[in-house]
């Protein structure tokens, strides 16, 4: 096939570009394979971009993968794709590594007579396949993570054209109790749909939306376009967040109510109880049967809810008014780090209090009639599952997208199950605990090498195109099981689509596929679907969990924002990148309260013991303010034992686990349903002796009042000054033009505008920007000693901070306070000073300012002195200590490298350049059009990928640039970091808002400040710096 | 400047036999000839100590600066504040023999001579250290203003620039220093050696035959070297110190930098003088030309400076707390308090205190005390320049920031090398050049006898 | 034309006895001395050194050529760096001032080897170690007429011995 060659070649071509761009600072020079019949797409030098879908998780973004000479080199969103509209998470960024990894199964294997595994052909590996379901079809199983329709529909027809016994879809955030609920409350079961667009009002109960939970970067755009504060209704949106641990999606509400852990529902209960009586008086229609919902909330008003839930009354019952109030309230329930025993309760008590809100059919949706794909598997069918394997009735076991043999609770014996299993069949790309004990291991493409489809709601389905020919002997697993059907024999074949699985994707959208490979899917999202309460409900009980074990703290292991359920942990990006809201990587720690520490006398970096009745693991412990004195939480993701970056095998230390594994804690417990329930356990903590280095990049969220992540209050915006968070007037906050800082002839002097209150911290920005760049990633080590790579980093302050002095060397100081928020997210990156510091330090004029204001960095020009980042009151430039473009990027990673960005050798000073590579294209185009650079036509990485949009890229000489138009509107919201340096920064930062959640709404959805931030920190100053 | 008082010079004035040679000559030449086991152990272990500092610095090159105690973003770390303490060390020598002659302080003439040549070693060490520093040395040729296909020149904007010429400088003009006062003596060594040291000598002396053209242009060459040296003294430390206060790190960025480096270099030479003449002088039996007297007013000396940089230190936290700068406020304080508190403790001890009893007559002609006093100042310095640094990088004005550095065995090690590559500098010079100016000690002493012989004048 | 030689002990005794045979016309002579006395030199030679001409210029060239090259180096690839001027002199100056005394000093060095005619490899046979040593020399060259006189007023001055270098 000439499409083949083609690929061929470009493979080949990808491999040279490759091995250049690594060798970029040695003095050997390798030649690029030039091309002999140019490829029609390709131009070389300029990228081309493919439609397709992220899979790293169910919310299924839509993608443009931007590829160079045959190469995906970048993924970022899809702007038509309604789930994400352009943005990407950090996960989603990151996945792209999942092709280039260097564990990747480079052929199928299968397990020898010693327990190795050797390589065996595709031929050979079908056949065998074949064959051992053919013994015994009834004992083949299929177990899966969600896969998208056409595989879906493909796998149902495979087991049923083999007399399969069955199959499983199995997910471990799987929200068994959410969807149970609905059936519960609304007689629909499935995932409702949540669209928090315009909502002015979220009560999130425990849900994370802005980390893992159902559409994460969905969720955050919607809510951050609600609360736009142009708009009268923006400036009135509140978000109240409840859970018992300041998350990072709680640091971006309004108010947090901490409620003990698992007792989500009641408090929700009792919103609805205030918010019905008060709709009632107003007449508004309540969501169903009035009576039947009277009765049923009776029991739960505030007072009555205060003592089990640990929440104030009264701030339930203002919440609750507010809600009543609200334009378009909404409420999310709790998430799977919540789910306990009693999550299915849970779960309904907040559809109920949606239902109550109106928001049913108009912020929720009901779950389809009919999903696309079968509903995840249960722990009770999984228990099952393993039950049928210990019985011998399951002779082969397939298992795809997913590791199961982490990610289930180790009580389940699933581990053990898997001995009893004639043959298991594991179709991962790259090796994991579950390869380990597969007998056959038949790698499968990753999703930027194979065809497919994703649908994450009704209407809307992305397809999955391959953007590069397959790098290693891999077979798509569609193909697979049209491959093993036909090896067995024609009548079983017959009974499957002819041809390979990308026919079957193409038959699947009937139509023209073409045209949508070029949109990348279609999207027409069906309507929400309304419903009303039913009288099943009523039947729940709502209670506060038991959890099983001693211990005085409950054991709460949220996902982990980068990590995700564990399958995050291979890429080294997700690795490193500093969690949101306690900046540790690549370790496990331990959150508690200080209180907790002080008991237990342990300090931040103590190694601590970890016991339940599931097991027992050590982890570093992490004293702070933001979490309940009777909760211990230590996030889901870490403790893999297999995996290059996942375990501590690059450090020489084959196999052994890095981190622990909560999920290896967790007693396996199922909920009312049936479903898996996470917090279930209490644990017992105790000290090992041990002491750790926190592998910590931000030790103080205390600003000292200095100009980094400054806030205002809401009510400055209506033009009280005095009520603003700063002293002084807002003039001295932008003293000067940065528009001057460029040369005189220069029509650009690129600039940013950084929204701190739109900010959430997820951090998607940073990982984008090491994969345009080429950023190594340093490992734990270097971590360390601060010696992280990153050219933004977001810093996380707490307040506007004190001149605190504290002696000797504490670890690091924590301001957190339980039910408070004041959380200023501020992304920190060069600011492209006018009068930049770094600039004449610099002996041999390694950085200097550019004609169009950038401050250059020429890496071949540097020495090495570090002058420059001494200088640099930001602190936003980082230094290759060792030759890490050679040993951090083992094959094929190199083939992901950005052949516009140099890479960097050993010995030089880097930084930010706001992505020049990008300008300077953008340059090009318009050079050749014969025009100047238009607004927006230049997106930095961080920029594009930004889910809530806080970063605006633009020409601050161009006085209608969104840039210039952003900082305007900001007001006195708009400030430069650190301004009293006169460092001239081109990067206008707007202060995050504080808006008081005492201030109720009334009835014409205005709303009016009553006094001061309830939750308002130490009185602001204006740093002295 | 007090004169000598008599029963000193007394005592450095014997009447000199005619024939055979003048005891001057026999006795400082003397120390050129011939060394003991342990000469030759110490220099042996220094070249040693050398070798493996030498070592540790080709690995690190291979290996990458990260083997070093680096932290973000603490990234000057034990290499900066090492070259600092050298080129301070490197001051005393110039001071003496171009100040203290340009003031006609004829006591320097005992220890010009051992001053300037440890000005030119410890220059040599400071150098090496801006290599050892860098990331990448093997393009640190970049730095120099030389024509390139790059058409790309130099920035003489920034402060390591004026290091750059500053140092060459010094190290060139020290050095030319210390050989041009030497050549009378050379021609003396010339006329007594025999062998290999005839020939060496004879040509370094370049045919000096003391006559009167030969000594006119050689006094008024040495005035004139004096008389540019001694601006170039104060600069050279100055232009160092402004490499921290050109830049805006709290602590860094203060006007006092200047003066206070000057005052702290000369106080940290000072004591190096006498770590290394004591010794010497004992070893050698010297103590007539080395006279308690020439100790006495070097620890003049190293009180009055010690009282400068006690000044320096006091106005620095003054400035701080008054200027009400936040920054500056917080940097001081985690001086004093912070993580680094034990070294600034040392550096105010050794530096400001300690030398206070040098107040007490009997304490500057104690030897012993004032050699264990000059070793402590040797510490004092060294840790001054890691406060100065260290603290200064580590709390800046991102507080997300705040790093905490520890240098690594390394370094220590390459810090330990600096010592041994000065000392082995040293010990080679002891046998190979006089180590006291003897034309100058004959002077003094031929005008003394003029004067005892009541010669006319 | 014979050559005497007359040792002395006191740098005074020298320099009286250089005036009164220069006061005598015997112009052609040369002392020794094992340390630097400026009464000795002005005996023989009262004109002040001309090294301090050489020390000017080299300190002249040493001032321009630091300012020429850093101005110059900064305009010849205009680079804006912290928005400071291309020719900003306070920096430069000190560039400046470090090349005035590199100049300056190793123009001294040279003046020294041109006055003072160093380096020669000529050694005067009226020469002797015991000139670098604590003793003076004066050494007269003159007529043999005139040989008694010279002899005369050598030793009349306290010459400890005086002595026919060359016939």
């Amino acid at each position: 096939m000439p499409e083949l060659d083609r690929r061929d070649f470009l493979k080949l071509v990808g491999v040279g570009a490759g091995g250049a761009a690594a060798a970029g600072c040695s003095d050997h020079v390798e030649k690029l394979i030039p091309y002999v019949v140019q490829p029609e797409v390709i131009t070389p030098g300029m990228p081309v971009f493919y439609a397709s879908t992220c899979r790293e998780c169910p919310a299924a973004c839509g993608l443009h993968v931007r590829t160079r000479e045959g190469r995906p080199i970048k993924l970022e969103g899809n702007p038509d794709h309604p789930v994400n509209r352009g943005a990407l998470c950090g996960r989603g960024q990151a996945s792209i590594g999942r092709t280039y990894h260097p564990d990747r199964f480079r052929k199928p294997q299968r397990r020898g007579a010693a327990g190795a595994l050797e390589d065996v052909s595709w031929k050979e590996a079908t056949a065998a396949l074949a064959a051992k379901i053919a013994e015994r079809p009834g004992g083949t199983w299929v177990l899966g993570g969600a896969t998208g329709p056409s595989l879906s529909d493909l796998i149902d027809r495979f087991v049923g054209a083999v007399g399969a016994g069955g199959r499983l879809v199995y997910e471990p955030l799987s929200h068994d109790a959410l969807r149970e609920a609905s059936r519960a409350v609304f007689g629909a079961a499935g995932l409702p749909i949540f669209d928090l667009s315009g909502a002015d009002y979220v009560v999130d109960l425990g849900a994370d939306c802005f980390e893992t939970w159902l559409s994460p970067i969905e969720h955050q755009r919607q809510v951050l376009e609600a609360r736009d504060l142009a708009s009268a209704e923006g400036r009135a949106a509140r978000m109240v967040y409840v859970g018992p641990r300041l998350s990072m999606t709680a640091g971006n509400a309004d108010e947090w109510l901490p409620a003990k852990a698992g007792s989500e529902g009641l408090v929700a209960l009792a919103l609805a109880n205030v918010a019905l009586a008060r709709r009632q008086a107003a007449g508004q229609p309540v969501g169903g049967d009035a009576g039947l919902l009277a009765a049923l909330l009776a029991p739960y008003t505030p007072e009555k809810v205060a003592e089990p839930t640990g929440v104030d009354a009264a701030a339930l019952r203002r919440v609750g008014e507010q809600l009543a109030l609200a334009k378009r309230p909404v409420a999310l329930p709790p998430g799977p780090g919540l789910a306990s025993s009693r999550a299915v309760a849970a779960s309904a008590a907040a559809l109920i209090l949606d239902a109550v809100l109106g928001a049913v059919g108009r912020s929720v949706g009901l779950p389809p009639e009919t999903p696309a794909t079968p509903e995840p598997a249960n722990l009770a069918a999984l228990e099952a599952l393993v039950a049928a394997m210990n019985a011998g009735r399951v002779s082969v076991l397939l298992i795809h997208d997913s590791n199961p043999v982490y990610s289930l609770p180790p009580q389940l014996g699933f581990r053990d199950a898997l001995a009893k299993v004639g043959l298991v069949v594991a179709f991962a790309s790259g090796p994991d605990e579950t390869t380990e004990l597969a007998g056959l291991v038949l790698p499968d493409h990753t999703p930027l090498e194979s065809w497919g489809d994703a649908s994450s709601r009704p209407g809307v389905r992305g397809v999955v195109q391959p953007t590069i020919r397959p790098l290693f002997d891999t077979q798509a697993f569609g193909d697979v099981l049209l491959d093993t059907a036909r090896a067995m024999g024609d009548a079983v074949g017959a009974k499957l689509p002819q041809g390979s699985f990308r026919g079957v994707v193409e038959a699947s959208w009937g139509g023209s596929f073409d045209a949508v490979l070029a949109r990348g899917g279609s999207f027409a999202p069906a309507p929400l679907r309304g419903g009303a309460v039913q009288a099943g409900a009523a039947k729940l009980a709502f209670r506060v969990p038991e959890l099983v074990g001693e211990g005085e703290h409950a054991l709460y292991a949220p996902p982990s924002p980068l990590l995700y359920d564990g399958r995050g942990a291979a890429l080294p990006w997700l690795q490193e990148t500093p969690d949101p809201v306690t900046k540790i990587s690549w370790q496990s720690w331990l959150e508690l309260s200080h209180a907790s520490a002080e008991a237990l006398g342990v300090e931040a970096g103590d190694v601590v013991a970890i016991e339940t009745p599931a097991g027992r693991a050590e982890a570093i412990a992490f004293p702070r303010g933001g979490i309940r004195d009777d909760v211990v939480a230590l996030a889901v993701g870490q403790g893999h034992s297999v995996g290059l970056y996942a375990s501590h095998q690059n450090d020489g230390r084959p196999g052994e686990a890095r981190g622990a594994s909560a999920i290896a804690l967790l007693p396996s417990v199922r909920d009312e349903a049936g479903g898996r329930a996470w917090l279930v356990s209490k644990a017992r903590i105790t000290r090992t002796g041990g002491h750790a280095r926190l592998a910590l990049m931000q030790k103080s969220d205390n600003k000292r009042g200095r100009q980094l992540g400054d806030a205002v209050a809401l009510a400055a915006l209506e033009g009280d000054a005095h009520a603003s968070g700063h002293a002084g007037p807002h003039e001295v906050r932008r003293p000067f033009a940065a528009a001057a800082d460029a040369t005189d002839g220069s029509a650009y002097r690129w600039g940013m505008t950084i929204d701190v209150d739109k900010c959430t911290g997820c951090s998607a920005c940073t990982i984008a920007c090491s994969i345009e760049n080429n950023i190594p990633t340093v490992g734990e080590e270097q971590v360390v000693r601060s010696r992280l790579m990153s050219w933004l980093r977001i810093e996380r302050w707490i307040g506007d901070g004190t001149q605190e002095l504290r002696a000797g060397r504490p670890p690091y100081d924590d301001h957190e306070q339980l039910g408070r928020i004041d959380v200023r997210n501020s992304p920190m990156l060069c600011q492209q000073c006018g009068a930049a510091p770094c600039e004449p330090v610099c002996p041999v004029l390694a950085t200097y300012h550019a004609p169009e204001g950038l401050n250059g960095m020429i890496y071949n020009r540097c020495i090495g002195t570090r002058y420059c980042s001494n200088n640099c009151p930001y602190k936003v430039r980082r230094f290759n200590w060792f030759d890490y473009a050679i040993h951090n990027w083992p094959d094929p990673m190199p083939l992901m490298l950005n052949p516009d960005v140099t890479v960097r050798c050993q010995g030089v000073m880097e930084k930010c350049t706001f992505c020049v590579q990008r300008i300077d294209l953008a340059r090009q185009t318009a050079k050749n059009e014969g025009r100047p650079i238009a607004d927006g036509e230049v997106t930095p990485a961080c920029a594009q990928t930004c889910p809530s949009h806080a970063i605006v890229f633009g020409n601050l000489r161009d006085e209608g640039s969104a840039a210039v138009r952003t900082a305007e509107a900001g007001g006195v919201r708009a400030y430069h970091a650190l301004h009293t340096l006169n460092t001239r920064p081109s990067i206008s930062y707007l202060a995050r808002v504080i808006r008081d959640p005492s201030s109720r709404i009334d009835e014409d959805g205005g709303h009016a400040e009553a006094g001061h931030h309830a939750n308002a920190m130490t009185p602001s100053q204006e740093g002295t710096a | 400047m007090t004169p000598p008082p008599p029963e000193a010079v007394a005592a450095m004035i014997r009447p000199a036999p005619r024939r055979p040679d003048s005891r001057i000559n026999r006795d400082i030449l003397s120390v050129m000839e011939g060394a003991s086991l342990g000469y030759w152990v110490l220099l042996a272990s220094a070249v040693l100590m050398v070798h493996v500092a030498g070592a540790i610095w080709i690995y690190q090159v291979y290996e990458g600066l990260g083997i070093a105690g680096y932290v973000h973003p603490v990234f000057w770390g034990v290499y900066i504040v090492t070259f600092v303490f050298w080129v301070g060390i490197a001051h005393a020598g110039t001071l003496i023999s171009a100040i203290l002659y340009l003031f006609r302080a004829k006591w320097r003439n005992a220890i010009n001579r051992s001053a300037e040549a440890m000005t030119v070693f410890a220059v040599l060490t400071a150098a090496q250290f801006l290599g050892i520093h860098v990331g990448r040395i093997w393009k640190s040729y970049f730095i120099l203003p030389y024509p390139n296909q790059r058409a790309l020149w130099v920035n003489f904007k920034s402060p390591l620039l004026w290091d750059t010429f500053a140092i060459s400088t010094y190290a060139t003009i020290s050095a030319v220093f210390l050989y041009i006062g030497m050549i009378p003596d050379l021609a003396i060594a010339r006329d007594r050696a025999v062998g290999w040291r005839k020939v060496l000598y004879g040509a370094l002396a370049l045919g000096w035959q003391g006559t009167s053209r030969h000594w006119k242009a050689h006094t008024r060459s040495v005035l004139h070297l004096s008389g540019l040296a001694t601006p170039l003294v104060l600069s050279v430390h100055s232009v160092v110190s402004w490499d921290f206060a050109m830049a805006l790190v709290p602590g860094w960025h203060t006007t006092i930098f200047g003066p206070y480096f000057v005052a702290g270099a000369i106080f940290s030479g000072f004591a190096m003088v006498l770590t290394m003449m004591i010794p010497v002088r004992r070893i050698f039996g010297l103590e007539e030309y080395i006279t308690d007297y020439h100790l006495e007013n070097m620890s003049r000396f190293l009180l009055l400076t010690s009282i400068i940089v006690g000044y320096a230190y006091a106005s620095e936290y003054f400035m701080a707390w008054y200027s009400g700068v936040e920054a500056e406020q917080t940097s001081f304080w985690m001086r004093a308090f912070g993580p680094y508190w034990i070294s600034t403790w040392i550096m105010i001890l050794c530096n400001a205190v300690f030398p206070q009893i040098l107040w007490f007559k009997r304490v500057r002609t104690h030897v012993p005390t004032l050699f264990v006093l000059s070793v402590l100042v040797n510490v004092g310095m060294w840790f001054e320049r890691y406060v100065i640094i260290i603290t200064g990088l580590s709390r800046e004005y991102n507080p997300s920031t705040w790093g905490i550095y520890t240098p690594s065995w390394y370094e220590l090690g390459i810090l330990a090398g600096s010592f041994a590559f000065f000392s082995m500098f040293f010990l080679v010079f002891l046998k190979l050049f006089p180590v006291i100016a003897i034309a100058e000690m004959k002077e003094l002493a031929i005008h003394e006898k003029a004067h005892r012989q009541g010669g006319a004048h | 034309m014979p050559t005497l030689l007359g040792v002395y002990e006191r740098p005074d005794q020298v320099a009286e006895v250089a005036t009164r045979l220069r006061a005598r016309g015997y112009t052609d002579l040369e002392t020794y001395s094992p340390a630097p006395f400026a009464e000795v030199d002005d005996a023989v030679d009262e004109k002040p050194s001309r090294v301090r001409v050489f020390t000017l210029i080299g300190g002249l060239t040493g001032v321009v050529t630091g300012y020429a090259m850093t101005i110059w180096m900064a305009n010849d690839w205009p680079i804006m760096l912290g928005g400071k001027p291309f020719s900003s002199i306070p920096p430069y100056t000190i560039i400046g001032f470090e090349l005035t005394i590199l100049f300056g000093g190793l123009l001294t060095v040279l003046g020294l080897f041109l006055v003072g005619g160093l380096p020669s490899l000529h050694r005067d046979k009226a020469y002797s170690p015991r000139f670098s040593a604590e003793e003076f020399g004066v050494a007269v060259r003159c007529q043999d007429r005139d040989v008694s006189e010279v002899d005369a007023l050598l030793r009349g001055h306290g010459a400890e011995e005086v002595s026919l270098v060359e016939a």
